[in-house]
């Protein structure tokens, strides 16, 4: 004890200056965490959350009811969809497009690095506001241009399935920005030497792609995938803007399910339950996501 | 050592410091005396408070108002906000089919004791309909400020051209107008029926004989309520309305695609706003009933006033409710706003008698009920949303969709 306060003592401003973070991360993230899983095994609801002596136990019956929802499973079945389609969607191609810009420093290309940015910092009512507009079946853009080259309409929002494709290209459209960025500045950390030296050797530009440029990627590539994985498994702005979970829960992810059922329908133990399972996911998917990276470590030349 | 705790206490200090500023105790007066009347009022209605207020601070000089405006999207959210942390404002606009949800929560105030002080809060003054919403558990909890009611809306050119000279009055007069309308091809629809609104089969389910909820038991697998549904659905599946929830009513209506809907009073200044070049191309009437003679049914909506029981300032609170009640103060607020007074006496003014359109609501409210008065009725509205769309889109039979809707009903009125 005495040897823990010592060494506390003496690196007390590394503490004082983590402190703040810590503190507040105690507060709004660590605490409400568990205030979740304590009302996860509860029936709190509207009644409950005016006066606490109307909250009752009941055990685990709304995980039990929960995984037997056709509602919430067909949003877990949503939320795969979303993932196992957007996260490699997002990930190729911001580096994609991060290695094309990365070819040349005129002005076009600087241009073109702001145009692929711009939907990062655009509001995500604003976007999905303009894109409802784009998809509409009658007066849409998309629609007309489709009608130019004698297509029939699409309905974009309609359909459960093609309104989840929907929601996906505009999710990509505007996760790719943040992605690129993040690869453009490992891109420029990558030294010039290896390309000089593979030339030198010989390398084609597919081969100096391959063997130099995405290996030395490997960092950024595996920090892009674990936050975006982590934000896609919680989508949740697009369909509540666009759909809110129409047409036939089609669109309904489980962030979005948790949503209704706490806000729109006050069964705060419910949603509760539901975040806890979402929880549990994103820390399963993280830590395997964790495992897998330790197998090939860095690639080092 | 001491250091490290001096430093530390330091820290904390100041971070508790931060908080408390966040905080902040609620103050009843300002700075120069006058008692402090927090309202929450939502959407535009909250937009047209401000004049009524001022008349108000000018009768009471010594209220200070202060209004905030919420958003009806993120209303509902506020308020659960506000009866967690006990610190909601002291009048509060509550949409009718929420009131059950906040005062079964004990959210709102028991006004009993105050209606003799202010005889503008008798139940006797309002509606019929909307005298329902002001009673939970025996307690009086809100008093209705404004209402609404769903008319049908058509065009008047359109119809005549498919031999309406009147607008349709019955449910085969609906269908058929409907069928030569949709005949007109082109894209034209000859209906939009809006299955976003979890009302929208409930008129037609009362005209039909039929009750939604009753004696605690849901109805919607009763053969009267099946048969509604049938009929209402009935027009999707011959393409006589548009399945797609994305179609841009107004400017459609003013294209002629979609020549009627159902829908409540703002209809009348949108579609002036949106469509002019249809002025006078236009009316409103009656949802028709079921069979030559028999009676029309609406849903009445709309908001009414309640005093959050946490409210700091309840007399000032109860105050303002009177004053919103007072039937001339109800004809001066549907100057500004076109919302229709909830107090018989208002409508007695002349300016409801002269206006054709304004007089189709008038009759429409005497046969509109409101949506039933249960705390489960937000939840089991999206049911109703669900299951329309499971027939509508996801082709389910009618009757096996109903009785899922019923199971499902039935378990949520349980608790």
């Amino acid at each position: 004890m005495q040897k823990a306060w010592q060494s506390l003592a003496k690196h007390r401003y590394p503490y004082l200056f983590i402190a703040p973070t810590l503190i507040i991360l105690f507060i709004f993230s660590f605490i409400p965490i568990l205030v979740a899983v304590f009302i996860s095994f509860t029936n709190m609801d509207l009644a409950g959350l005016a006066n606490w002596s109307n909250i009752k136990f009941n055990g685990t019956d709304n995980f039990v009811q929960l995984f037997g929802d056709a509602v919430f499973r067909k949003s877990m079945f949503n939320t795969l969809i979303y993932v196992v389609v957007g996260v490699p969607l997002v990930v190729l191609l911001s580096m994609a497009i991060a290695i094309l810009i990365n070819q040349g420093t005129s002005w076009l290309f600087k241009t073109f690095r702001v145009i692929y940015y711009m939907p990062s910092i655009t509001n995500i009512v604003a976007v999905a506001v303009i894109w409802g507009y784009l998809y509409n079946s009658q007066y849409g853009l998309i629609n007309q241009m489709l009608g130019f080259f004698g297509f029939d309409p699409v309905r974009w929002l309609q359909g459960p399935t093609i309104a989840k494709f929907s929601l996906i290209i505009m999710a990509v459209w505007k996760a790719i920005g943040l992605n690129m960025i993040i690869f453009l500045a490992a891109l420029q950390g990558i030294p010039r030497t290896y390309y000089e030296a593979a030339q030198i050797d010989g390398a084609s530009r597919w081969q100096q792609l391959t063997k130099i440029t995405v290996p030395l990627l490997g960092f950024a590539t595996f920090f892009v995938s674990i936050t975006t994985l982590i934000g896609w498994i919680q989508f949740f702005e697009e369909p509540l803007v666009m759909t809110k979970g129409d047409p036939l829960n089609g669109t309904t992810s489980m962030a979005l399910f948790i949503y209704n059922t706490g806000f729109q329908r006050s069964d705060f133990g419910y949603a509760a339950a539901g975040s806890i399972v979402l929880f549990a996911i994103i820390i399963v998917v993280t830590i395997i996501q964790f495992k897998v990276r330790k197998k090939d470590s860095d690639v080092e030349y | 050592m001491a250091k490290l705790w001096k430093s530390m206490i330091a820290c904390m200090l100041v971070f508790s410091i931060v908080l408390a500023g966040c905080s902040g105790q609620d103050k009843a007066t300002t700075a120069d005396g006058k008692r402090i009347l927090k309202i929450w009022g939502m959407g535009g209605e909250g937009g047209s408070l401000p004049d009524m207020v001022a008349a108000f601070e000018k009768a009471n000089p010594d209220i200070d108002v202060q209004v905030q405006q919420i958003p009806w999207g993120s209303a509902h959210d506020k308020l659960l906000t506000a009866v967690a942390s006990k610190s909601g404002p002291d009048v509060i606009q509550m949409g009718m089919t929420w009131i059950p949800e906040f005062a079964n929560a004990g959210a709102l105030m028991d006004l009993t004791p105050y209606v003799e002080q202010y005889p503008n809060l008798k139940p006797e003054n309002f509606f019929e309909g909307a005298r329902e919403t002001m009673k939970f558990n025996d307690q009086m909890i809100s008093v209705p400020w404004y209402m609404e009611t769903r008319v049908l809306y058509y065009r008047t050119d359109l119809l005549k051209e498919v031999g309406y000279n009147e607008p349709p009055k019955t449910w085969a007069e609906l269908k058929d107008a409907a069928t030569k309308l949709a005949a007109r091809g082109n894209g034209n629809y000859g209906i939009l029926l809006d299955n976003q609104d979890a009302a929208f089969t409930l008129p037609f389910a009362w005209e039909n004989g039929s009750e939604v909820i009753s004696n605690n038991q849901a109805q919607f697998n009763q053969p009267p309520y099946i048969e509604a549904v049938k009929y209402l659905t009935s027009f999707y599946k011959e393409g006589l309305a548009p399945t797609q929830s994305d179609m841009q009513l107004l400017p459609a209506f003013g294209q002629g695609m979609v020549p009627m809907f159902f829908s409540g009073p703002w209809s009348i200044n949108q579609i002036h706003e949106t469509a002019p070049q249809i002025d006078g191309k236009w009316s409103t009437a009656l949802i028709p009933a079921k069979e030559e003679g028999g009676k029309s049914a609406s849903v009445l909506g709309g908001s009414n006033w309640s005093v959050f029981s946490s409210a700091v300032n309840k007399d000032d609170a109860v105050k303002f409710i009177s004053f919103m009640s007072d039937p001339a103060n109800q004809v001066k607020y549907y100057e500004l706003s076109k919302d229709l007074p909830s107090t018989l006496k208002a409508w007695e003014d002349k300016a409801f008698s002269s206006n054709e359109q304004i007089k189709t609501f008038r009759e429409q409210m005497e046969t509109s009920r409101t949506s039933p008065f249960v705390k489960s009725w937000e939840a089991i509205g999206s049911l109703i949303k669900d299951s329309l769309q499971q027939i509508n889109i996801g082709g389910a039979d009618v009757q096996k969709q109903m009785e899922e809707l019923t199971t499902q009903a039935n378990e949520l009125l349980k608790d």
